[in-house]
């Protein structure tokens, strides 16, 4: 609304809306699996656990595998390779509704690491959003020892680690065959 | 006429102050335990309902991720109710009506620590008169409390016996969160919180978890040496307004307690979601139960009050009585909304 | 291995519509005048509603003014007040039955203190100098008489 227009509001119109902001904040403890997870990022080591059953990997570890329905443990706990391929991606175009803080397209990739375990939701870097693509074999990249940080990681945080990893470049490796992930696409 | 149904399993969680673990880690326990003593394989299960609440976890539908509790790949067949467990219950006792399935998984959970209950009770008011002016459910209780006093329907002695009796109770109770020997005296010498309410009068805030394994009436037979049968089950609500109703009184207790046939045989026992210490007293007399009537031998929700659970935990509770401790027949009561706006009785009976 | 506690904010800034009842409720309010609606007994609600609370009749819309005073029929202390309640310092919820209504408008009571509150008081509105068509335009009911 252009402030022309709202001068020409009738102080004496009726009433036709009511805004309410709603706003909640919470305060949780990390549960432990996960503060485990947090503490070894500052070490710069993914972790995850893997089923003793069925052998998904899951990172952050969630303490059970909920395809199996039994409990992870400390003794399922494993270091997570740090390069892997690209096995899907979006590119978001932001529309600028509240909250809302990046005004340039970006895109978000899911990856399949080497030796198992996936990610989703993480930041490419050094590629233009036209470019990305399945396939692409990537690496870590750590936020240096000096600005790394795991304060925003929460039991919601579904794996992604901003303030640890900055994101994944490309490794320069030749692309993967989809042999090699399109059973792992998610 | 309704078929007969039961609950041929139950387990609860501890009720924290402040869990440690996530809703679907301390879930994933006590649903394992619930299954185990039905005696049933989890994929024989031929129906799932849950209630939790998006707002107490402060993410939207995180209800799905409590799924990740019960095992649901390859996918099943489940709902959700964004209320207590006990109208989870509901909903899984009338989809057992239809006869095609055989037993159903109920369960209810809720983290209240991270949030503030003070802040996120009122979005569940009327958005235009009664959420912009932070009604929390402490403040619309005290309310209550007072149109009983006024009214001569309650004293504030009689508050303080109630919350001494369920901290005694809880003792034995391993779930408990609230529990000591204080006598009414010394409760009544502490200052108010919300006048005229003082802390004894209030719950605790609790984290915690509950599940139900219910049954059509050939399997529980089958699954079961004492199953607990659900005789009657009914819920009904009041007018939302607070200022719309007679306070002192719960004519939605009164007729869903009808309607669940509680007057219909002598009650021994009866699990009460009183909330707060007045209620008790105002929910035994819509309920017609008299001075034999043991109420909240867990202690109830002054002692636990695992918000979303409590109402099925009283279930598991009142069976626990006829299972466990030989009682014949026992009243569930969950309630939801302010000023105990909404109840849903239950007529529990063993065999 | 430390506890760790994380903090986390959720927001969600809503725009609500409100009808003819609310409307005519809320621009009472900016306009400083309580309205309650006649239900087809002939009863008098006030908050109003759009629908009978009783019968489930809709109601036709018919707003009438209500106050300003009224009595205090209960009330809580709220000692300490939350960031979601209309007053930073402690004060009164209370229902309130306006002139002319027959049911209770639940607002705060600006009493000073709990010695200053009974059942059965009487309390007027104070109004905001800026109103903009909501329920805490009217700031506080005071006890009658006082300033």
């Amino acid at each position: 609304m252009t402030d022309a227009k709202q001068d020409e509001v009738d102080p004496n119109a009726p009433v036709a809306g009511m805004d309410f902001f709603m706003q909640l904040e919470y305060h949780e403890l990390l549960c432990p699996v996960v503060r485990e997870f947090a503490d070894a990022l500052m070490d710069k080591r993914l972790i995850g656990h893997r089923c003793p059953q069925c052998g998904l990997v899951y990172s952050p570890p969630r303490g059970y595998c909920p395809i199996c329905v039994v409990p992870t443990t400390k003794a399922d706990e494993i270091e997570l390779a740090t390069r892997g391929i690209v096995t899907n991606y979006t590119v978001v175009t932001p529309v600028q509704y509240y909250g809302q803080e990046e005004t340039e397209p970006f895109a978000k990739v899911s990856l399949q690491l080497d030796g198992g375990g996936n990610l989703s939701l993480q930041d490419l870097l050094e590629v233009p959003v036209e470019q990305v693509h399945p396939g692409m074999r990537v690496e870590v990249v750590w936020a240096p020892d000096s600005e790394r940080k795991v304060d925003d990681i929460t039991n919601r945080s579904w794996g992604t680690a901003e303030g640890a990893i900055q994101g994944w470049k490309p490794t320069g490796e030749p692309d993967a065959s989809p042999d090699d992930y399109s059973d792992k696409v998610f | 006429m309704a078929n007969d149904i039961a609950i041929v399993g139950y387990a609860q969680s501890p009720s924290l102050r402040q869990a440690e673990l996530t809703e679907p880690q301390f879930l994933f326990p006590v649903i394992s335990e619930a299954i185990e003593r039905a005696g049933v394989e989890r994929r024989e299960i031929g129906f799932t309902c849950a209630g939790s609440c998006d707002y107490l976890s402060g993410q939207t539908f995180a209800f799905v991720m409590n799924l990740e509790a019960v095992g649901a790949w390859p996918p099943i067949s489940e709902s959700h109710v964004e209320m207590d467990g006990a109208w989870a219950l509901y909903e899984a006792w009338v989809r057992l009506q239809h006869g095609d399935i055989d037993t159903a998984l109920v369960f209810g959970s809720g983290k209240s620590s991270p949030g503030l209950p003070a802040e996120i009770y009122p979005l569940q008011m009327d958005p235009y008169t009664l959420t912009p002016l932070g009604a929390d459910p402490v403040s619309l209780a005290a309310l209550q409390a007072r149109a009983m006093l006024d009214a001569g329907k309650i004293t504030e002695r009689e508050m303080a016996e109630t919350a001494t009796r369920s901290r005694k109770n809880a003792i034995g109770n391993p779930y408990a969160q609230v529990t000591g020997d204080d006598d009414p005296e010394t409760l009544l010498k502490e200052p108010y919180v919300t006048a005229p309410l003082r802390r004894h009068d209030l719950p605790p805030i609790s984290d915690g978890a509950c599940a139900v394994v219910l049954a059509t009436a050939d399997k529980a037979k089958a699954l079961s040496k004492r199953p607990v049968w659900i005789r009657g089950i009914d819920h009904r609500i009041d007018i939302h307004q607070p200022g719309m109703r007679d306070l002192t009184e719960s004519p939605s207790t009164r007729i869903a307690g009808k309607n669940a046939g509680v007057g219909k045989g002598k009650v021994d026992v009866a699990e009460l979601s009183a909330t707060f210490s007045y209620q008790e007293k105002l929910l035994s007399q819509e309920l017609g139960l008299g001075d034999g009537v043991e109420i909240n031998p867990s202690g109830g929700p002054l002692a636990a009050n695992p918000v979303m659970a409590v109402g099925l935990a009283r279930f598991a509770e009142a069976a626990r009585q006829i299972a466990e401790r030989g009682k014949k027949r026992a009243v569930a009561h969950a309630t939801s909304g302010q000023c105990l706006q909404q109840n849903l009785v239950a007529v529990l009976e063993g065999d | 291995m430390q506890e760790r506690l994380t903090t986390h904010t959720i927001e969600f800034p809503y725009t609500r519509t409100l009808g003819p009842v609310y409307s005519a409720f809320l621009t009472g309010m900016r306009d400083g005048q309580v309205l309650g609606i006649k239900s087809r007994d002939g009863r008098v609600l006030c908050p109003p509603t759009e629908w009978d609370p009783t019968t489930g009749d809709a109601l036709d819309g018919d707003l009438v003014p209500v106050g300003p005073g009224g009595v205090v029929t209960t009330w809580a202390w709220v000692t300490e007040p939350s960031r979601k309640h209309p007053l930073d310092h402690p004060f009164a919820f209370a229902l309130i039955k306006l002139d002319g209504a027959d049911t209770g408008l639940l607002h705060v009571v600006d009493a000073g203190g709990i010695d200053s509150m009974q059942t059965g008081m009487r309390v007027v509105p104070r109004w905001k100098q800026e109103r903009i068509g909501h329920i805490t335009d009217l700031e506080a009911f005071v006890p009658e008489g006082s300033k």
